[in-house]
Parts: C-alpha cells; structure tokens; sequence
C-alpha cells in the first residue's frame, strides 16, 4: 500500500503512563471521507491532533503523499484542523476570521477577498460577514470554523466532533451538508466522532477506536454487517446478545437449542448476537426463539419489541416497522415466536 | 457568563450597598467638594474668599504650571510604558508554565507589595546613590570612566516608579493571558501562522484589555504621585503631585490646588473611559440577536 495518499504507520503517544495512542497504522485514500469513530478518552483527538502537528509522535511516521510530515510544525503542513472548540477569534469578524489562513499564505489582497465572499456563499453566511463570533449561533459558528479552515484547501481537513455542539436535527442537515461539501472541494476529510449513526451515514470508511488502538476498519456496510469482535458489534447499531457453549453439536443456547451461525470470528465462541431488524415473526428461519413481550418502544420510524426469553438476562430486541405493527399490535405479555438465519449470526469469542 | 448581573434578582445590588456608601462617602463627596473650591477666590492670607471665578482654572494652563503638568505626564507615560513592557513579558512568561507552578511565581512577582512603600524608595536611593551598590558593581566589574550621578534625575524617578508599580501590570496582563484558550494561537498555528505572527495577531490583541489597564493603572498612580519624585528626584524638580501638595500644605493656596487636582481627575477620567473602550473592542463586542 504505498500508494496511499495519507499513511499513519505505527503512530504512538504517551502521556507520562497513559498510552493515549498505541501502534495506529492507517492508510487513507484521496478524497475519502474517513470516519475515526470510539469512545469517550479513545484516543481520538490526541490521533487528530498528531496529524495537525500540535504533538509530537512518541513513535511512527506520518506520510503525506510520499513524504513525511512528522517533523514538520503546524504553519508548514497541508492539513487544516476543525477544532472540537472551534476555536474562532473573537475579536475578528467572520470574514476577517476567514481570511486570515488566506492571509498566511501571503496571496494577493484581491483573491483573498473573492475566495473569502465565494465561501461564505457555500455556507449561506453572506449576510453575517460582519459579525463578531459571540454574535452567532452555535450552528453559525459551526460553519464558520469549517469555512475557516476549508477556504485554504488543504490536502486533508481534520475535523475533531465538528456537529457534536448542534442539536439533532441540525445534525443530520449538516452531516448531508459536510458530505456535499467534501464532494465539492475533493479533498480529504478525516472526521472525528463518538456517534455511531453520524459515522455510517457521512462516511466512506469508518476505524474504530478503542483504547488508542484500532479495532476494526472498514466501509460501514463491513462495520454493521460484519463486525469483528464483540465491541464493535456492540458499539455500532443494536445488537442482540445470546450466551451459548460451543460443543460438538455446535453453538448451543441456554435452552438446549443448537444456533446456527455462518459468521464465527475467532475461537472458542461464547457468545452468539444478531441484529434487531434480521428477527422476523413466526418459525420461518433457521434459529428460533420463544418468549414474552415486556416493553415496546415506539420511535415513529419503527418499533421495537422488548422480548424476555431464557436465552439471556437482557431481553432481546426486536424490531418491527410501522406497517408491521399496526397489522399485528402486539401487546404486553403477548407469548411471541421469532426467528432468523444462520448468515444473520455472529459467533465471538468471550 | 453575566447572567448573575443580568437577572432580575436584586439582591446582588444588596450586596454592593456598602461598598458604594463607602466610595460615595469618602470619594465622590470630597472630590465634590475640591470640584466647587477649584471656583472661590484664594483669600489674601490664605483661607478661601467665597466669590466665584475662573482664574484657579486658567491658572493651570499659565505654561510655567502647564508645563510642570506636561512634564508629569511624560515621566507617568515613559513609567507606564516601561512596566507595560516588563510586565507583559513577565506575565507571558507565568501563563506559560505549569498551570500548577503559576501561583507561587505570581505571589513572587507581588512580593515587593508586602513591603511598605517609602522602604522600597529608600531602598533605591541605597542603589541609586554616588557610592551606591550600583556605581560599586560597575567599579568591581572594572569600569573606571566617570560615572554619572544617577540618583536625584529624572530617570531615577522613572525607575523608581516602575519598580513600585511593576506588579500590578504583571497582574493585569497575566489575568487575560491565563484565560486564553490554547486552542486559539493553536487554530492560528493551523492556518498557518507563525510563532510571531499568531503572538502579534492573535495572543497580543486578545490580551491588550490587560495591557490597557496596568498602563492606565500605572498612569495614573505615577502622575499623581510625590513621595517618589520628592526622594528620587531630590526636589531637582516638580512634578504636578508636588505642586498640588504644596499649594495645599505650604502655599496655602487651596482653590490652586482643587483646580490642579480637578484637571489631574479630568485626565484620569478620560483615560480610564479610553481603557474602557479597548477592553470591549477587545471582548469582540456585545451579544446581538440573530437577525
Ligand atoms: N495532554 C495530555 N496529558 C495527559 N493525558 C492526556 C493528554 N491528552 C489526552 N490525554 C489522555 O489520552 C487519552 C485519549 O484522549 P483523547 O482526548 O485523545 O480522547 P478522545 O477519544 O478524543 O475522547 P473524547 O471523545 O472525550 O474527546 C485519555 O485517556 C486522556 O486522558
Ligand atoms: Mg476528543
């Protein structure tokens, strides 16, 4: 792979004991949008942060097409950071604010002012140039961080949680608006974010992290359809967790039943979990469960079934769309049959 | 960040109640009453004739008054500019230590101000004097030309007050560099921007409140002041706090004296409302709604 546009070989941080990244090696391809997806102290802004320059690796190198930028410091290198703070000056306006990367590059007064004018456009910000950044809101500052750091056109931008501060539904408008934005300017987006849903829907490969290390990566169809180990398939989506002991029969559940299951990872599979929407009503699939409805959850879109069976402590998840349901209206305490496939069914190690 | 002054809770105005009597009391009250004496006749021996007239005020600007007042200012502007300068740097430099280290320097920098004031002059006058610890050093080093007089000049006065008011800029400078989020000069770094670029476009204007303030700080502490003209300068020559002195205890010439100090008030006025105006600039102006 050394034609990959951005490698991350081996890259390493220590804090004093915390290893706060431990042995990354990534390769990431032009114009992709990269998803670096893990839970809270993860490791992913100190990840983030070694590519923008702001630490220096404890060990690894950082190749940019060809060339390493290990060394460089944080004016020298072709890669903008989207700060989790946004990190705007307040005392420029926005415009000012967007200029200024444009004014370290030393380009003529004239370009500066067009470039600045043709992105406030982009982000529909034209009317706000004047402002002063404690004079908007979080959603414009948003914007005007990402404009700031887009109107240089860096090789890649690095954007650390950059709709984290949004309420939802300004969320999913701004996760469309960052893909269309990426889409226009072909360049390399590397996004950091702790939302699971956030990261299927913007990006084109998704890593996840897990203790400074790298757990799985992946498209994210691979990551939801095929996870790897137990946490990546509890971290992404809902997932269904049964215990079983593997024996010469094969996986069997708690009940006595035997599980049939195409995707087994690693030895010694203790534990078997499918997917919500794979449990279909009735004894139509491979594997079969029985048990009683406690709980339904209405969310609009669907909604899912809690099921107590003797397969597990937790009861297990079904969902239903809203056609389904409204056919079936399942009640409380209801006796329910569900079944599904054994290409559905995950095997993985305790 | 200000709803606590924002809400319609009153009882914060409750708690500044003392405070304002006090200040009200003990400092709007007499400079009133200086306001009004600046306007009466200076009686023929001494005392205060109860006419109304212009001349204290006119007076001032005489230029062998005007020019003592002009002098001050100098001497007050070349000390604030000085400390500014001493003070920023020191203060940069706590702000980029250790978070847990900065205390302890900060009580350091402040140290002197646990001493009593006319000790700390003195103890320049010890440095300062013909056979001073200064001239000594400059001896031991080897040097054997002739040495200028330091003590009793003016640039003894300035480095007298300097040194005393030094701490308070230091103070005023560290508290808005202590706030700043790293994440700013960083984001400046980003985009491109040098060490000394992102320090004098970003770092130095965020932080101008706090220069603004020790310079007014330091400002208005030096032109009003005596004690440290009076020994250091060794009555070579007068700045306006001495003259105001003077007219109040020797003169006795009281409404010349209310109408200095009453154009002495004016200045300060005027620059703490300058110093005002930079710290909102600064702050990036007030909160608008959207439009
Ligand atoms: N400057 C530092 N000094 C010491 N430890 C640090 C420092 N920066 C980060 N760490 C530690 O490194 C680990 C990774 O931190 P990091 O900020 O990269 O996590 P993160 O994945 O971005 O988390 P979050 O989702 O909460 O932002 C954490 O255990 C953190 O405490
Ligand atoms: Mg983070």
């Amino acid at each position: 792979m050394s034609d990959a546009f951005l490698s991350i070989k081996d890259v390493n941080k220590t804090f004093g004991s915390v290893h706060a990244v431990d042995g990354v090696s990534l390769d990431i391809h032009e114009n992709e949008f990269f998803a670096l997806l893990g839970a809270s102290g993860s490791g992913k802004t100190t990840l983030l942060r070694m590519l923008a320059g702001f630490e220096d690796l404890s060990g690894g190198d950082v190749v940019l097409e060809g060339a390493s930028i290990a060394a460089l410091p944080p004016n020298r290198r072709p890669v903008n950071l989207m700060f989790q703070s946004y990190a705007l000056f307040p005392h420029m306006t926005v415009a000012q604010n967007i200029a200024y990367g444009l004014e370290m590059d030393r380009l003529p007064r004239a370009e500066i002012t067009s470039r600045v004018a043709e992105i406030l456009e982009v982000i529909q910000l034209g009317h706000l140039a004047k402002r002063k950044p404690d004079q908007l809101s979080g959603g414009q500052k948003q914007r005007v961080a990402l404009a700031r750091a887009l109107v240089k056109r860096p090789k890649v931008l690095l954007l650390d949680e950059p709709l984290g501060a949004l309420d939802k539904k300004l969320r999913s408008e701004m996760q469309l608006e960052l893909k269309r934005l990426q889409h226009e300017f072909g360049i390399t987006f590397i996004v950091v974010t702790h939302d699971q849903e956030e990261a299927l829907v913007m990006a084109d490969r998704i890593a996840i992290m897990r203790d400074g290390g790298l757990l799985q990566v992946g498209t994210p169809q691979d990551i939801y359809e095929a996870p790897e180990t137990r946490f990546a398939a509890d971290f992404i989506g809902v997932m269904n967790f049964l215990p079983v002991t593997a024996g010469d029969q094969g996986f069997v559940a708690r009940d006595g039943s035997v599980i049939l299951a195409d995707r087994v990872n690693g030895t010694g599979g203790a534990i078997a979990a499918v997917r919500p929407e794979r449990l279909v009503l009735g004894d139509r699939g491979q594997n079969t469960l029985r048990g009683t409805v406690t709980n339904t959850a209405y969310h609009g879109l669907d909604l899912l079934l809690h099921i107590t069976t003797r397969l597990s402590d937790t009861p297990v998840i079904a969902r239903m769309t809203a056609e389904m349901a409204d056919h079936l209206r399942p009640e409380m305490g209801q006796e329910i049959t569900l079944s599904w496939s054994a290409k559905d069914t995950h095997i993985f190690p305790a | 960040m200000n709803g606590f002054l924002m809400s319609t809770d009153r009882r914060p105005m409750l708690l500044m109640t003392p405070a304002l009597l006090w200040l009200f009391g003990l400092m709007v009250v007499p400079c009133l009453l200086i306001l009004v004496l600046a306007f009466f006749r200076r009686g023929i021996y001494g005392g205060i004739e109860y006419t109304w007239t212009f001349e204290n005020i006119a007076l001032v600007f005489d230029p062998l008054y005007f020019q003592i007042f002009m002098k001050s200012a100098g001497i007050a502007g070349l000390s604030a500019a000085i400390a500014c300068v001493l003070g920023y740097a020191a203060a940069y430099a706590i702000a980029a230590m250790p978070r847990r280290h900065q205390p302890l320097l900060l009580f350091f920098a402040v140290l002197p101000f646990w001493s009593n004031y006319l000790v700390r002059t003195y103890a320049w006058i010890v440095l300062l004097n013909r056979e001073g610890l200064i001239v000594n050093l400059a001896r031991w080093i080897g040097y054997e030309g002739e040495l200028p007089s330091m003590l009793y000049t003016e640039q003894a006065v300035v480095i007298g007050l300097v040194y005393n008011y030094l701490p308070f800029v230091i103070l005023s400078c560290y508290a808005p560099l202590s706030r700043l989020s790293p994440e700013i000069a960083e984001a400046s770094r980003d985009l491109g921007g040098s060490a000394w670029t992102t320090f004098r476009r970003v770092t130095l204007p965020m932080t101008v409140p706090g220069i603004a303030t020790g310079f007014v700080f330091v400002f208005v502490l030096s032109i009003g002041n005596f004690v440290t003209p009076a020994l250091l300068g060794g009555g070579q020559f007068q700045m306006i706090g001495n003259l105001v002195y003077a007219q109040f205890l020797t003169a006795n010439d009281w409404p010349f004296g209310a109408a200095l100090s009453m154009v002495l008030i004016a200045v300060m006025l005027g620059l703490l409302m300058g110093q005002a105006v930079v710290a909102e600039r600064a702050s990036g102006g007030k909160r608008a709604p959207d439009g």
